[in-house]
């Protein structure tokens, strides 16, 4: 075990090494040149021609995340690009303190300072204000949040608890993905890729507008892509689907914003489940497409009342139409927000909201082995916040407290309180530190859902199972948080962020066994069953540090290392009837992790990008195997993106995803993903190539 | 026991041809071990928001005229709060000159800092509190200016906006000869708005 951990740190120190070596040798060459001359260049430029030239748009977030007491990290649109990712979940691999891990083609796993799983249960997903997280199963289905990865302006990550601005379920942290305002995407846009993994996508969007004052943009785009690795060459994860949308952005006056949003989409995604059914043949592996499709529809209105408040007006309808081959749900979600701002005295910012949501769900049956009693139903949400940032000391030290209430159909009210300071004490250094309070509250996974898995063939012949059955009496999960935080800027090139956290939790999911077997007739056939729930029997801590530098050596180069420690320590709370879920709780999140990062302008036209990743081992992350030790092993790989400006128009770039290895596991079987894995799944190395038309304006 | 039944034994579609792909990873090696070659001295490719920003705020100068002389002699060019320019910004004015008036470059914490500055670039990270920050500004002659949502409609004088990943800038006219400012005719027609109303509230 030691040894296997040595070796690990030692491969990272060598790798570390040769990136150092790499990132330094040019930088020796002290080579400051091209900034000055770039300046010197553009102010012999006229008004005219100034406001004519194309810019880049590099972060501005170290300025503005600065002084957020939290831990917050922003994933910004050039990031995106240059990091060759082609989905959302493979973009989140930039943020620290963020565990990403590729179940198969089509499947993730991700977690936020632990809890890795493959709904992401404690993480709260919002796209444009819209929540994606879902109650049937607590958790964001991660392979339909898609978009054009072109369109979107940032990510911003919050790792913590984030219940009292962002509602429940915000446990672990929030994902807020954001669309660039439709003023920012004029003009047609056209893409293609294609590859040895990536099959293709191919991506069209047009924006426009009809005048100053309302602007308009719609896309379209479709995607194959392919199985990953599997030893047993069930190649069950191929997927491929198509998604459309738009957005118009009206300005009716300066102080009235409206903005106005809808996706559709369909997708067909590969993938192998177990169906148990009383009758024989009692259990089956099912390798088929998931149909998965839906739609939304968003209407935002921001108005500016003067004298220090604003509110924004926010409604939307969702729906998802999930048919997989052992279940199915069709939701309908109905969603209405209102949040004002309000400062006055000078010192005192108030944010205060009140929001409800609906969601109807129906689930149907497919096989006998999975049901939702009742079947139909629908999901209550209210809440209530307020918050207010106080100035202590101007622009030294301030003080943010606040508080939500919540009440949904599964609880009473439940207070989520925070209070967070921050401390300035010069305009290169930040300190901040937060205690919160956050609940993940229960959803119909635990409450309303009966889940059977075969066990034997019992003497005589019958069949036996053990079932969970739903648990009215299910608890939210709740946790303390506690954060400390430091940001320095060094010099105008040097930028770095620490953060640090404990989190203590109690009331944790747990799988309880309730009694011994007994023989059951209904639903027939007879069999023995043996009974089992969802209970609230764990409890335990988190503890772990965040370290993100970034340095830009030179203007046209940026190098970006993250490094997340996490220790888990889970326990049985008195009484639990827990059958055991702690080892594969803790050994389903990296204990380390680094990412490191360079973005390299070469030339005008040429830009060099690679990273180099670093996971620790989870060893509780084993496939239904008879091989002893056959777990999630750690890994190192590196990707890389070089980039071509053919002309100011068109744009080439070839991306090497995996490089380091013909393919690696990243994450075996997931509980909640229903898989059935005998094998676990290589992510392929793999290359594309990518094609970029941009209209020119 | 376990029974296995693959209902939908779909088979895999085709691999890309191998030869594209060892062609790919052979440039991508190849680039990766070049580059700290063909790193030296190359202008990056196209500039940043911020610099071009910051030529604007350069140039600026040249198109507004202020009531008063400029104090202690230097064209002073403020920025109120966190610096997003890095080096740009000094590297633009350095050994510059308007008329005979040297250019300089000055971080100030507070409006009351002001009264030596030309020109006021707000900085984003003073967005919370903007409003009460250009009543301050409104009573001296600086040129207000920020890159920040709804800087004009709270009073400021121009404001950077993103077209069409070009800078634009607003201009809100009334705000800036309330405080004593003339802007000429050539900056205005190179404004993406001009607005005469002046601020809300």
């Amino acid at each position: 075990m030691l040894r296997r951990v040595l070796s690990g740190h030692l491969r990272v120190c060598a790798c570390l090494f040769t990136l150092v070596v790499a990132f330094v040798s040019p930088a020796l060459a002290g080579d400051q040149g091209p900034s000055e001359d770039q300046q010197n260049n553009l102010k012999q430029l006229s008004l005219e021609q100034l406001s004519q030239i194309e810019v880049t748009t590099p972060s501005k977030e170290p300025v503005k995340a600065f002084d957020t007491p939290a831990a917050i990290f922003v994933i910004t649109s050039e990031d995106i690009r240059r990091a060759g990712v082609t989905t959302i979940p493979e973009a989140l691999r930039l943020a620290p303190g963020v565990e990403v891990a590729r179940i198969d083609s089509n499947k993730w796993s991700i977690g936020i300072r632990g809890f890795g799983s493959r709904l992401a249960r404690n993480v709260l997903v919002l796209i444009d204000g819209r929540t994606v997280y879902t109650t049937l199963l607590a958790g964001t289905y991660w392979e339909v949040q898609d978009t054009v990865l072109e369109d979107i302006d940032r990510i911003e990550v919050i790792r913590g608890p984030g219940g009292t601005i962002w509602g429940p379920n915000a446990v672990d942290g929030v994902i807020n993905i954001i669309t660039k305002p439709v003023k920012e995407t004029q003009g047609l846009l056209a893409s293609a890729d294609t590859g040895s993994f990536e099959h293709g996508t191919a991506t069209i969007r047009y924006g426009s507008a009809n005048s100053k004052d309302l602007q308009y943009r719609f896309y379209g785009k479709g995607f194959s892509r392919g199985p990953e690795y599997h030893p047993d060459n069930r190649n069950f994860d191929d997927w491929f689907g198509g998604q459309a949308g738009g957005r118009v952005d009206w300005q009716r006056d300066p102080a009235n914003n409206f903005t106005f949003q809808g996706d559709i989409y369909d997708d067909r995604d590969g993938e192998s489940v177990v169906a148990t059914t009383y009758a024989p043949p009692y259990q089956q592996v099912l390798d088929d497409y998931a149909r998965l499709s839906g739609g939304n529809f968003l209407a935002r209105w921001d108005r500016e009342q003067g004298e220090g408040k604003s509110f924004e007006l926010q409604a939307y309808y969702d729906r998802t139409n999930r048919r997989e081959p052992n279940f199915a749900d069709l939701r309908d979600t109905f969603d209405l927000d209102f949040t004002q701002h309000w400062r006055f005295f000078s010192n005192n910012n108030v944010t205060w909201g009140l929001g409800a949501r609906f969601s109807h769900g129906h689930d149907l049956e497919v096989v006998s082995g999975l049901t939702f009693d009742p079947s139909e139903r629908t999901d209550r949400l209210l809440t209530a916040f307020f918050q207010d940032e106080i100035t202590l000391v101007p622009k030294k030290l301030s003080l943010t407290v606040g508080t939500k209430l919540l009440n949904t159909n599964f609880t009473a009210f439940a207070p989520e309180p925070s209070a967070r300071v921050m401390w300035t004490p010069t305009r290169t250094t930040a300190v901040w530190a937060a205690a919160t309070h956050a609940v993940r509250t229960p959803s119909d996974a635990e409450r309303d859902f009966y889940l059977t898995g075969f066990v034997g063939i019992f003497p005589g012949g019958i069949p036996a199972f053990a079932r969970f059955n739903a648990n009215r009496n299910f608890q939210p999960e709740q946790m303390n948080g506690y954060e400390l935080g430091f940001r320095q800027m060094l010099g105008k090139n040097i930028y770095f962020d620490i953060a640090s956290f404990y989190t203590h939790y109690h009331d944790l999911f747990s799988e309880d066994i309730l009694g011994g077997f007994s023989l059951e007739t209904t639903p027939p056939p007879p069999h023995y069953l043996l009974p089992a729930e969802f209970g609230n029997g764990l409890l335990g801590d988190t503890k772990g540090i965040e370290f993100s530098p970034e340095w830009r050596p030179a203007d046209n180069w940026r190098l970006r290392l993250s490094y997340s420690f996490l220790h888990m320590s889970i326990e049985k709370s008195p009484g639990s009837l827990d059958i055991g879920t702690i080892p594969g709780i803790i050994g389903s999140s990296p204990e380390h992790q680094v990412y490191a990062e360079s973005q390299y302008d070469l030339t005008k036209s040429l830009q060099f990008d690679f990273d180099y990743r670093y996971v620790s081992d989870l060893p509780g992350q084993m496939p239904y195997s008879t091989v002893p030790n056959y777990y999630v092993r750690a890994y190192s790989t590196a990707d890389a993106r070089f980039g071509w400006q053919l002309n100011p128009n068109l744009d080439l770039s070839f991306v090497g995803r995996n490089l380091l290895q013909p393919h690696h596991p990243e994450f075996g079987s997931d509980p909640a993903a229903d898989s059935f894995n005998v094998a676990l799944v290589g992510i392929k190395r793999s290359a594309y190539v990518k094609l970029t038309w941009t209209s020119s304006r | 026991m376990r029974l296995r039944t693959n209902l939908n034994s779909r088979a895999s579609l085709p691999a890309s041809a191998p030869a594209v792909y060892i062609a790919l990873l052979l440039l991508l090696t190849a680039v990766l071990l070049l580059s700290p070659i063909v790193v030296v001295a190359q202008p990056p490719a196209t500039p940043t928001e911020t610099q071009v920003e910051a030529a604007f705020l350069f140039k600026f100068g040249s198109f507004v005229t202020w009531p008063n002389p400029a104090p202690n002699n230097t064209f002073a060019i403020c920025v109120l709060g966190r610096d997003p320019f890095g080096p740009a910004l000094d590297s633009i004015v350095k050994g510059e000159s308007l008329d005979g008036v040297p250019f300089s470059v000055r971080h100030i914490g507070e409006p009351s800092e002001a009264s030596a500055c030309r020109i006021v670039f707000v900085s984003s990270s003073e967005q919370e509190r903007v409003r009460p920050l250009l009543t301050e500004l409104a009573k001296l002659p600086v040129l207000t200016v920020a890159d920040m949502p709804h800087f004009n409609d709270r009073g400021g004088m121009v404001q950077f906006v993103l077209e069409n990943g070009r800078v634009r800038f607003e201009v809100n006219l009334t705000s800036a000869e309330k405080s004593g400012l003339t802007l000429s005719s050539q900056l205005l027609k190179v404004a993406s708005a001009v607005k005469r109303d002046g601020g809300r509230d």
